[in-house]
């Protein structure tokens, strides 16, 4: 029995090793690969594992890290949530890299850990999320959001012409990037008299507690005319709260971000505009900032990228396809 | 009256070394040794990185509060109990010390102080109140500490409304969240590691342990045998609680933020880091020096995965065998003891000795 336990340990450790040398080989070998001369080792620490928008910014990345003969490697955590990240985090730091790309999840809490990241001389590049004080950063890139949450009101404006209720559904608060969207969509409705603004509920990123929220909303105010979905799960639930309350296309969501479901989601009418934003770009704009900064030149400490909306009518266009994400590279 | 003879727990002072004792140890050596493989195996991988000052400073601070939990989690499930609770007591705890602290104002070892206490009681209630429920209303763990998992989460949304807290004290963050004792020996772990040996002591060398064990074996006999038994499983839930709440303060130092959101799978880890570190979830059996163990494995796993770049949703598919395989050969193991051992099989002495042995 004894030696049947040891046998059985011993096949465990295998287990892992090969877990380890596969895992290595479907991911392109990107760190096996790190011996190149003068390629710069680059990381990139997603948001939230399994993604369309990381993984689009994921394919930015690559593309212009190959451009600059750098390599990458890419993690995430399983959940957009610090303490799921700082431990991934504190891994791809001890595998010093030359510099890191993060989408920090939360704006104090991921502060200290990416201050260690750059007490170990590694250069870091904030892309999406910021921190409270993003100096630790040597340029944090991101789409405009209080733009992006003011277009999706826009989108509202032109679907619901007559005005009416407006409702925010939220990810949590405290991350940087949906609080500007929520902010920028809360500003212009109460800007415009003819829309009721009733504030923002929050889902905790997960799609079951969106559509709750959107059909307990129904409940007690049958009359809302919009939904703002400030990011993919908000969205994915908030249009199943819809179905749940009967109200299709009585009730227009409008989106943020464009995966794949997002736009079969448009597709099949249950949302009725997207606001995508360009995660290619920051990808691409990150890697640059990047590798200047390892090169010694100066930085943008600041660069913001546009969002595009789209809706059934242009979701064809040229303009339309290039704006959705991509499910791989 | 026989019931008297029965179940001496006398016994466990005798029987030495029995097979039992021997296979214990040989399991906490096993699960190390798993351990051990594993770190070589990265080593070997990524010399230059994984062994390093700095990634085993990461490993250690990222276990500390999960081992901080797997103490109070070992004796609760030693009683064959299960706590599903520590993760949103965590929260609350954080969130009341962080409403105190804030309202104690400064920044000093005083505020700390004070969040310390609120941590601590807020703990200790939840746990009081698991532990009645348990013991006295005969309501199963695993329902108790499921409503109260539900509802401590609760609570602390109400008082925050939603949203995190992000008032940590300086002190509490600089220096014990982030700080170094000595040298780049982290804070955070010490206090851990004291903790770990007060409870390594005390369900090794106190009645307090020989009793957890008891309940857990054969709650009866146990209670024939003169031990308090739904005292001293509430006094084991409020422990679990008091140790859920001081988390709770370490954890608002780490993160400098309540995690309201990111909680809902800690009970989980931890249960998952008791159960590799040898801990039957039927009770009776376990120690905490194993769930250290067994708590380090998966952290250990997720960063050297991380740093040979394997695809993140392998890590959790390794995690999940490797729980089940290491319980598997455990079980295996005891079965065979069982059954070498079947004439005598007085369920006190056995365990009682298994955990001495186990404990080195």
């Amino acid at each position: 029995m004894k030696r049947k336990s040891t046998a059985i340990v011993a096949a465990l450790a295998a287990v892992a090793l090969g877990a380890a040398a596969c895992g290595s080989d479907s991911d392109g070998g990107g760190s096996s690969a790190g011996g190149a001369k003068d390629g710069y080792k680059l990381a990139f620490v997603q948001g939230v594992a399994g993604d369309a928008f990381y993984i689009t910014m994921e394919c930015g990345i690559k593309e212009e890290a190959a451009k600059e003969g750098a390599t990458v490697t890419t993690q995430g955590a399983q959940k957009f949530d610090p303490t799921l990240q700082t431990p991934v985090l504190q891994s791809v730091i001890a595998s010093k890299p030359d510099a890191i790309l993060i989408a920090p999840t939360d704006v104090s809490a991921m502060q200290q850990p990416i201050a260690q990241a750059k007490a170990q001389g590694i250069k870091i590049v904030l892309v999406d999320t910021t921190l409270n004080d993003p100096s630790v950063a040597v340029s944090a890139i991101s789409s405009d959001n209080t733009a992006g949450g003011k277009a999706a009101f826009e989108a509202i404006q032109k679907l619901a012409p007559n005005g009416g209720k407006v409702l925010g559904v939220g990810v949590q608060p405290g991350i940087s990037t949906t609080d500007a969207r929520d902010k920028g969509f809360g500003d212009a409705a109460k800007a415009d008299s003819k829309f009721t603004y009733l504030g923002v509920q929050y889902s905790q990123n997960d799609p079951a507690k969106a559509a709750s929220i959107v059909s307990a909303a129904l409940q007690k105010d049958p009359d809302i005319v919009g939904i703002f979905a400030s990011n993919l799960f908000s969205a994915q639930g908030s249009a199943t709260g819809i179905r749940q309350a009967g109200k299709q296309g009585k009730v227009n969501v409008v989106g943020f971000d464009a995966g794949p479901e997002q736009i079969k989601a448009l597709q099949d009418g249950t949302v009725q505009a997207l606001i995508a934003q360009q995660p290619g770009d920051i990808g691409v704009q990150g890697v640059q900032q990047a590798i200047k900064a390892l090169k010694g030149e100066s930085n943008e400490a600041n660069i913001q990228t546009g969002s595009t909306i789209i809706t059934k009518d242009n979701l064809t266009s040229a303009e339309g396809q290039a704006a959705a994400y991509k499910a791989s590279c | 009256m026989s019931t008297i003879k029965t179940a001496p727990p006398v016994a466990t002072e005798d029987a030495p070394t029995s097979r039992l004792s021997r296979v214990s140890r040989l399991q906490a050596l096993q699960i190390l040794i798993l351990l051990v493989v594993t770190i070589a195996v990265f080593t070997a991988l990524r010399p230059d990185t994984f062994l390093t000052g700095f990634n085993i400073r990461g490993i250690v601070q990222n276990t500390a509060i999960y081992a901080v939990l797997g103490v109070g989690m070992t004796f609760v499930i030693i009683t064959g109990g299960i706590d599903l609770s520590v993760g949103s007591v965590l929260v609350f705890s954080g969130v009341v010390a962080d409403k105190i602290m804030v309202a104690y104002g400064g920044q000093g070892w005083g505020t700390v102080l004070v969040g310390l206490v609120a941590a601590l009681a807020s703990g200790l209630a939840w746990g009081l109140l698991n532990g009645v429920l348990v013991a006295k209303a005969k309501v199963p763990p695993l329902v108790v500490t499921l409503g109260s998992l539900s509802a401590a989460l609760g609570f602390a949304q109400i008082i925050t409304k939603g949203l995190d807290l992000r008032d940590a004290p300086k002190t509490l963050v600089d220096d014990i969240g982030f700080g170094n004792i000595v040298g780049q020996v982290p804070t955070i772990a010490v206090i851990s590691a004291v903790v770990v040996i007060i409870g390594i002591v005390l369900l090794h060398r106190t009645r307090f342990g020989l009793y957890t064990y008891a309940i857990g074996s054969n709650a009866e006999a146990g209670r024939r045998a003169g031990v308090k038994v739904d005292r001293h499983l509430i006094k084991v839930y409020a422990f679990a609680g008091l140790l859920a709440g001081f988390a709770g303060l370490l954890n608002l130092g780490f993160f400098q933020s309540t995690t309201i959101g990111g909680q809902s799978n800690t009970p989980l880890n931890v249960i998952a880091g008791v159960a590799i570190g040898g801990t039957s979830l039927f009770g009776g059996i376990g120690s905490v020096f194993g769930t250290v163990i067994g708590l380090f494995i998966p952290i250990v796993l997720q960063n050297g995965f991380i740093q040979t770049g394997v695809q993140p949703f392998w890590q959790q598919v390794v995690v999940g065998a490797v729980l089940v395989a290491v319980v598997y050969v455990d079980q295996l193991r005891r079965a065979a003891a069982v059954r070498g051992t079947k004439t005598r099989l007085p369920f006190l002495s056995r365990t009682g000795s298994a955990s001495r042995k186990g404990s080195a």
